[in-house]
């Protein structure tokens, strides 16, 4: 049983939140001696209250701070003193000497054109070799795009882990920073993981599709929260707690909270668990940040601190640099190896559960308060390369895509224009019809052998004249990319009583709350005797055939296919065009039984040729 | 009308943190009020103090240590 934590730090000279917002009417001054002396004491701050804590860090260079003698000269003594690592970041670029070679304000590596970041990427590694006489091993940023680490792992082969997204930061972060906060990536692992070559959210499939570092994600978050809201708010990073105002009295017992349920992963996970922390120096600004004056900002930085170091003092954490928890990630770690997390609300005070799973074919979340219906899913099966920056067709949106995504788009509807994106299913007997989206409940998660399942609790559905009992079961066999979903009917008031139970999917596709244009997605149906095929083009159009085999939706937008298949004998299949004023597409499988029937199905993304 | 400023501790509007827009606002201190170019929200401390308060009424959680994974 290990949990794992890396702490973070970098000596940013100029911090985003110091040079301008924090004192009204100055202009921008990249050198004003008072905010980098003000940076590099928070900076020292930091690394004494880890220190102090019995902690080690990962002190990660900002190129400004490359060209400060003093920053520089801390890394090293720290380094020596302490064993900390000395790594390099491309957050913190801007200062006199970068704005001279690029002539550019741009702060964001993943934004640049890939001209530019491979020249910014050989003049960091460079500039650093000339300090420290050698290259880093780790770096990162909050986004780290698959061009670009493919380039710094051909050049700089030593690199073997990167700070490489912040977990669902996407369109709720730009909206909460007013719009103009340009990190626009949802669709990430929460855990570290091997990216693919191809696409920096996809877990590599294989040696062959494996990057070569280790990615780690900006922060480990709430997976309930922040999927709905501001993922500034919700983290294990004091200062976004404050930001998000969770505590009373100065009192901060959620980050707490949060580091346990992060511990409890070990369940999930083979008795591995990790957590990080990385706060810059304009979090904990003299001024204040957030409401909060430097006196709260700081006790909050000590306070979590401390309880890392406690937990370390107690056997119950390993403190470890990044390269060092690279090197321990690779160890008997397979390609096929799920993450998988079965989450409950810290902080409304609702008993709600997402179960969260991540491995090479895709990342899906499942709420049991909508009865275990699937709210996230996205393809990384399809592989996507899809390139950010300037000159590249998506400049800033560097979400991975999603088929289902309910927040985004309407989820089980609760107005009568038309359907949102979610997988579920649906019981129904003559006129009535339930959908287990409306049935709350708990789950619990088991594991044998290379097969996970999630249980939920039985929910009662009740029909006019009859009750019945149904259980939910979700299993999920490691290396197959398949979701196998078990509807159970376990008990019934009206034993006689014919129900139809009918497993569905109602998916879209995106990365923002917008529609895209589905036109030319093909709907298929595939049967023992008949088959049936649309391209999707706003018509409303519906089909069902009988002695269904499979049901399939491929929307080629993403390359992906998407499939449900059952072995359920005289099952049949459907699928379900929309209009532009619902722009969703469905598919299901549906089954009658009597009495303690089911109907199992198997969902699975691939990529479509 | 007096220019506006920054006032201390760079108060966010609480009118539109409730809907989770962070959006700081100016101080104006002829009036003594804060206020927001979004929502139209102005509000001396005490009032936005209060409905700060409000916000973390939410998180019911936000004083209970949880234990129990």
């Amino acid at each position: 049983m290990s949990f794992y934590i890396n702490i973070i730090h970098r000596p940013e000279m100029v911090p985003e939140y110091l040079q301008k917002g924090a004192e009204e009417g100055k202009q921008e001054d990249l050198a004003r001696g008072t905010v980098i002396q003000e940076s590099l004491d928070i900076f020292r701050i930091q690394q004494q209250t880890a220190h102090d804590n019995g902690l080690r860090t990962t002190i990660q260079m900002t190129y400004s701070s490359l060209f400060n003698n003093e920053a520089v000269a801390l890394a090293r003594e720290h380094h020596q003193r302490f064993g900390d690592e000395i790594g390099s970041t491309f957050l913190g670029l801007q200062c006199h000497e970068f704005r001279n070679k690029f002539k550019s304000k741009e702060l964001a590596i993943w934004l640049f054109s890939m001209d530019d970041k491979r020249k910014i990427v050989d003049e960091v590694f460079n500039k650093f070799h000339e300090v420290f006489g050698f290259y880093p091993t780790s770096t990162g940023s909050y986004y780290m795009d698959a061009e670009l680490v493919n380039y710094i792992k051909k050049q700089y082969p030593m690199i073997k882990i990167a700070i490489a997204t912040c977990w669902e930061e996407g369109p709720k972060a730009y909206r909460n920073a007013n719009n103009s906060w340009y990190t626009i990536f949802d669709g990430s692992p929460w855990n570290p993981w091997i990216p693919s070559k191809h696409n920096i959210h996809c877990p590599a499939s294989d040696e062959e599709d494996d990057i070569g570092i280790v990615a780690i994600p900006h922060l480990s978050r709430d997976l309930l929260a922040v999927f709905d809201g501001p993922g500034s708010y919700y983290g294990a990073h004091p200062q976004n707690i404050l930001r998000g105002m969770v505590y009373e009295d100065h009192e901060i017992p959620y980050f707490k909270n949060l580091v346990d349920q992060y511990r409890s992963m070990i369940r999930y996970n083979r008795g591995y668990a990790y957590n990080m922390m990385y706060v810059g120096p304009g979090w904990m600004s003299k001024n204040g940040r957030w409401e909060a004056d430097y006196d709260f900002l700081l006790k909050s930085y000590r306070e979590g601190m401390a309880y890392y170091g406690q937990l370390k003092k107690e056997g119950e954490a390993i403190d470890v640099t990044m390269s060092e928890f690279a090197d321990i990630y690779r160890q008997n770690r397979p390609y096929t190896r799920p993450e998988c997390t079965l989450w409950k609300d810290i902080l409304y005070g609702s008993r709600r559960q997402f179960f969260w799973y991540v491995d090479p074919w895709m990342r899906f979340c499942l709420d049991m308060n909508e009865g275990g219906a699937i709210i996230d899913l996205r393809p990384y099966a399809a592989r996507l390369i899809r390139p950010c920056g300037v000159g590249t067709r998506h400049i800033q949106d560097a979400s991975y895509p999603f088929l289902v995504q309910s927040l985004y788009r309407a989820g089980y509807f609760t107005h009568y224009a038309g359907e949102g994106a979610v997988k579920s299913c649906k019981f129904s007997h003559k006129e009535e019809e339930v959908d287990l989206c409306t049935c709350r409940t708990l789950a619990s998660f088991s594991e044998e052998g290379n097969i996970r399942t999630v249980t939920l609790d039985p929910v009662d559905i009740e029909f006019d004249k009859f009750t019945i009992r149904v259980q939910s079961v979700f299993r999920l066999v490691e290396g197959t990319g398949e979701i196998e979903i078990v509807r159970r009917i376990i008990d019934a008031t009206g034993p006689e009583a014919e129900i139809t139970i009918d497993e569905y999917i109602t998916g879209c596709y995106g990365t923002t709350e917008y529609p895209e244009d589905l036109t030319g997605i093909r709907l298929s149906l595939k049967g023992i005797s008949e088959n049936k095929s649309i391209e999707y083009a706003y018509k409303c159009r519906e089909a069902e055939i009988s002695d269904i085999i499979e049901a399939e939706a491929i929307i080629p937008q993403i390359s992906t296919r998407l499939t449900m298949r059952t072995d359920t004998k005289g099952a049949a299949g459907y699928f379900r065009e929309g209009f532009a004023f619902s722009p969703m597409y469905t598919i299901g499988i549906k089954s009658t039984v009597k009495e303690k029937g089911e109907l199992r199905t198997w969902l699975k993304v691939e990529k479509a040729s | 009308m007096a220019q506006g400023r920054k006032g201390k501790l760079n108060y966010r509007c609480p009118r539109c943190l409730i809907r989770e827009i962070d959006m700081d606002m100016l101080y104006d201190q002829e009036a003594d009020e804060y206020y927001c170019l979004r929502c139209s929200f102005t509000g001396n401390e005490q009032e936005v103090l209060r409905l700060n308060a409000q916000f973390r009424d939410k998180y019911r959680d936000r004083t209970r240590r949880i234990t129990d994974f």
